[in-house]
């Protein structure tokens, strides 16, 4: 197993370090004012913010303090949002400085603040660089705090706020990313803070954070032992048995997962969720729906590049049925169906099914990829674009030759032309199963004088279609890697020498639906009977006898 | 077939336990891997010569240490993925790289002999891969068994579409004069190759299969009557 290599003391990379202080950014104005005014300014900021903001935070500290998980998490997840939408939906939350006044400088309670009000900012507004920098100090004080305390810290907040937390780090940090590599975009001193400050963001630096939050959880331990029976409790440890830091764990584990997915190691990404089975429905990431779909997401994107396109199907119309059942569609027969259509398309197609479920929406592309050519090429590299996650690239483009870093070609650029010369591929499928689908034996020349295409160009096509409809699938099991090779087709064929003999596999008859549903139908029956006979006996028992005949007729009726 | 993620018995523990933990993040250890590549290139037996985990890890260095890439190693890595058995290994090397190494010469000529393979044109691969001129080297070069691993793949792709061939055919698909017969029966110039279930090409019926759980509830239900 992993676990004992996760060692923080000899990962590059420390967050303490970067957790110092920056080259040109400070505030610079607290430097020549007197105390006096300060305090008028800080008095100033409270009275500045609405009063059912300041009772807010006042009792969300308060709960916080107590432990009060069930008033806490109805501040975070309820209040917190409305207030938002009330009060800040054009600017930021309160500066951290005012409400520190409220809270009586609780530095834990401010830096989880600060989280809240950086989140705030990148949600509705644009955050400045400076911005950028100051959150990704406060994420570091954060996680120190978490992380290099002697003992467990006395803490604890909802699973969907631990969720978000992994989730907006990772988000901030796939955006800052973005954000340098445009450099053509960036003004000559924003170049100069991001040369001096390379160690914000580093790529290192997060995902140290992310392998630390799993070590010092012993969550990979807990999943085994969980799996194979035995103490759970003994393999946790100190940390890893309380929920803050089993939670944050399990969820670096996912976020991992999204990074590796984010840098274009696949394998990486899935070997990361080996402690995880992704079919419990009762698993950990069920407990938060947005980590739920994720997990999934990123699966499936994975086995989507794999070239895995049944599992990527497999992964996605998962949690596609299971997005339109929490919302309540209640379309049972429509999903089935989508899903039936989705295990008949051609894995050319596949990027499609992301967005299956808005078959209405999508239905002209759909039709376009089915026809091929490269019209098709076109609409799945639109869809690549719209449904992939952010790729980035991990390091910092070459700030001292910013002509070269502005034509650099962008890594979700890189990454779709990888999938689509796959993609191209795939486009022989289609055409050749139209016309082998007609005929049961044919000879080779008849079908190239169809295709217009020269005999020995053909028989490279055909194998081409062999090899293209033979892909590895999951069979099951913890190990997302594994799999087996299996057909991806119902139409084979073989040849000998020059002449083609077509097989093609047909759906027998489905008689499990109907036996189910009659069987059912049975049982509604018996029980309407069997109520009606109840109310026959009941009112048979009452002494009303000019009603008595009223009964009876129901039944025979 | 081998997955390409399974432990391969040529690997050290001293390279498994970097592949499961944070080491494989440390850059002092690219060396380590660059020497393990070297061992898998000498290897000349193609079920223990590849152990693509171990190069996507050392691609994965190069990635996060762009001042530390080896283009002959990337090279020797994409070489080793050409010719594996799974046809998704290639690309899964190609994710971790970027424009600017695919860009260098030798990178885009196996690009462009990977789509001579993967659009089954094998005779058009050969050529490309030795060039015109006999001096030069090939982007192919040092890597043991490299030409039998490709002949083994061609020829899996064979087996898998054709019942019978013309022995004139496979022996220009693998490039070999004579003896590409592997042992097959010839009758009159055309191979009969042995029927498996890639070549057989039999019309199933795809059949519902309802398991016991999935009926458990009515059963339960129909025993309360």
């Amino acid at each position: 197993m992993n676990q004992e290599y996760f060692d923080d003391e000899e990962f590059v990379g420390d967050i303490d370090i970067v957790a110092g202080t920056y080259a040109n950014v400070d505030d610079g104005e607290d430097v020549e004012i007197d105390d006096e005014e300060l305090i008028q300014q800080a008095q100033a900021g409270v009275q500045s913010i609405p009063e059912q903001v300041r009772n807010f935070l006042m009792q969300f500290h308060r709960n916080m303090k107590n432990n009060n998980l069930h008033d806490l998490t109805y501040g975070y997840e309820t209040q917190f949002v409305r207030l938002s939408e009330k009060f800040f939906a054009k600017g930021p939350w309160p500066e951290p400085q005012y409400v520190a006044a409220l809270v009586k400088d609780d530095g834990v309670f401010l830096t989880l603040y600060r989280e809240l009000y950086f989140r705030h900012i990148y949600s509705r507004l644009h955050p400045s660089l400076e911005t950028r920098f100051r959150s990704f100090e406060n994420y570091c004080d954060l996680f120190n705090y978490i992380l290099n305390s002697d003992g467990p810290i006395e803490l604890e907040l909802p699973n969907q706020w631990l969720w978000d937390i992994v989730d907006e780090f990772i988000y901030q940090f796939q955006s800052f990313c973005t954000h340098r590599s445009r450099v053509t975009k960036r003004s000559e001193e924003e170049i100069k803070l991001l040369k001096e400050n390379s160690q914000v963001w580093n790529t290192y630096s997060v995902l140290n954070v992310l392998y630390s939050l799993i070590q010092k959880s012993n969550i990979s331990q807990q999943l085994l032992v969980q799996q194979q029976g035995g103490d759970v409790l003994a393999a946790a440890g100190e940390f890893g048995s309380r929920p803050l830091y089993k939670m944050l764990g399990y969820f670096s584990i996912i976020g991992l997962v999204r990074v590796h997915c984010m840098l274009g190691d696949y394998t990486l990404a899935l070997q990361t969720l080996e402690n995880i089975e992704l079919g419990n429905s009762r698993a950990l990431f069920t407990r938060v729906t947005a980590c739920h779909v994720t997990v999934y997401y990123y699966v499936g994107f994975a086995y989507l590049m794999m070239g895995r396109y049944a599992d990527a199907i497999r992964t996605f119309a998962h949690i596609l049925t299971f997005v339109s059942r929490t919302r309540q569609y209640h379309q049972r027969s429509y999903q089935f169906d989508t899903v039936n259509k989705k295990a008949e398309q051609i894995p050319a197609r596949v990027d499609e099914n992301i967005h299956n479920y808005l078959r209405e929406k999508y239905g002209e592309q759909q039709h376009k990829m089915q026809r091929g050519g490269e019209e098709a090429i076109e609409v799945v590299s639109d869809l690549f674009r719209f449904a992939s996650p952010k790729f980035i690239a991990p390091n910092p483009p070459n700030y001292d030759d910013l002509e070269a870093a502005a034509e650099a070609i962008e890594p979700q650029q890189f990454q779709l032309k990888i999938f689509l010369r796959e993609a191209r591929l795939q486009l022989v499928i289609p055409t050749l199963r139209s016309f082998l689908k007609l005929y049961t034996t044919m000879g080779l020349d008849r079908l190239s004088t169809f295709l217009e295409m020269d005999a020995a160009e053909l028989r490279n096509q055909l194998m081409v279609y062999k090899q293209r409809c033979r892909q590895v699938k999951w069979v099951g099991g913890g190990d997302l890697l594994g799999g087996e090779v299996v057909a991806a087709t119902d139409l084979d064929f073989a040849l000998q020498e020059d002449m083609i003999f077509i097989a093609e596999s047909r759906i027998g008859r489905k008689y499990a639906d109907w036996f189910i549903r009659n069987a059912n139908k049975v049982q509604d029956l018996v029980n309407t009977l069997e109520s009606r006979q109840k109310t026959f006996i009941a009112e048979a028992g009452k002494p009303k006898p000019a009603e008595e005949e009223a009964p009876a007729a129901a039944v025979s009726a | 077939m081998v997955s390409s993620f399974v432990r391969p018995s040529t690997r050290p523990d001293e390279i498994h336990s970097l592949l499961t933990g944070v080491e494989r993040y440390n850059p002092q250890k690219t060396t380590i891997l660059e020497d393990y590549l070297a061992r898998q290139c000498a290897n000349a037996d193609p079920l223990t010569n590849h152990d693509l985990m171990a190069n996507l890890s050392l691609l994965k260095m190069y990635q996060f240490n762009p001042d530390m890439v080896d283009v002959d190693v990337v090279r020797r890595i994409l070489a080793k993925a050409l010719i594996s058995p799974s046809t998704a290994d290639f690309n899964l090397c190609l994710y971790l790289l970027s424009d600017e190494i695919c860009s260098d010469a030798s990178i885009s000529k196996l690009l462009t002999l990977r789509d001579s393979l993967e659009r089954a044109q094998f005779t058009k691969f050969w050529k490309e891969m030795y060039g015109d001129d006999d001096d030069e080297e090939s982007v192919v070069d040092g890597i043991a068994g490299f030409e039998n691993g490709l002949r083994k793949l061609i020829i899996g792709n064979i087996t898998s579409t054709y019942q019978t061939i013309p022995a004139k055919a496979v022996e220009e698909m693998v490039n070999l004069d004579q003896d590409a017969e592997n042992g097959w029966a010839v009758d009159n110039g055309v191979i009969s190759l042995p029927l498996k279930s890639e070549n057989k090409a039999v019309a199933t019926v795809i059949k519902e299969n309802v398991k016991f759980e999935q009926l458990t509830k009515m059963l339960s239900a129909a025993n309360d009557i």
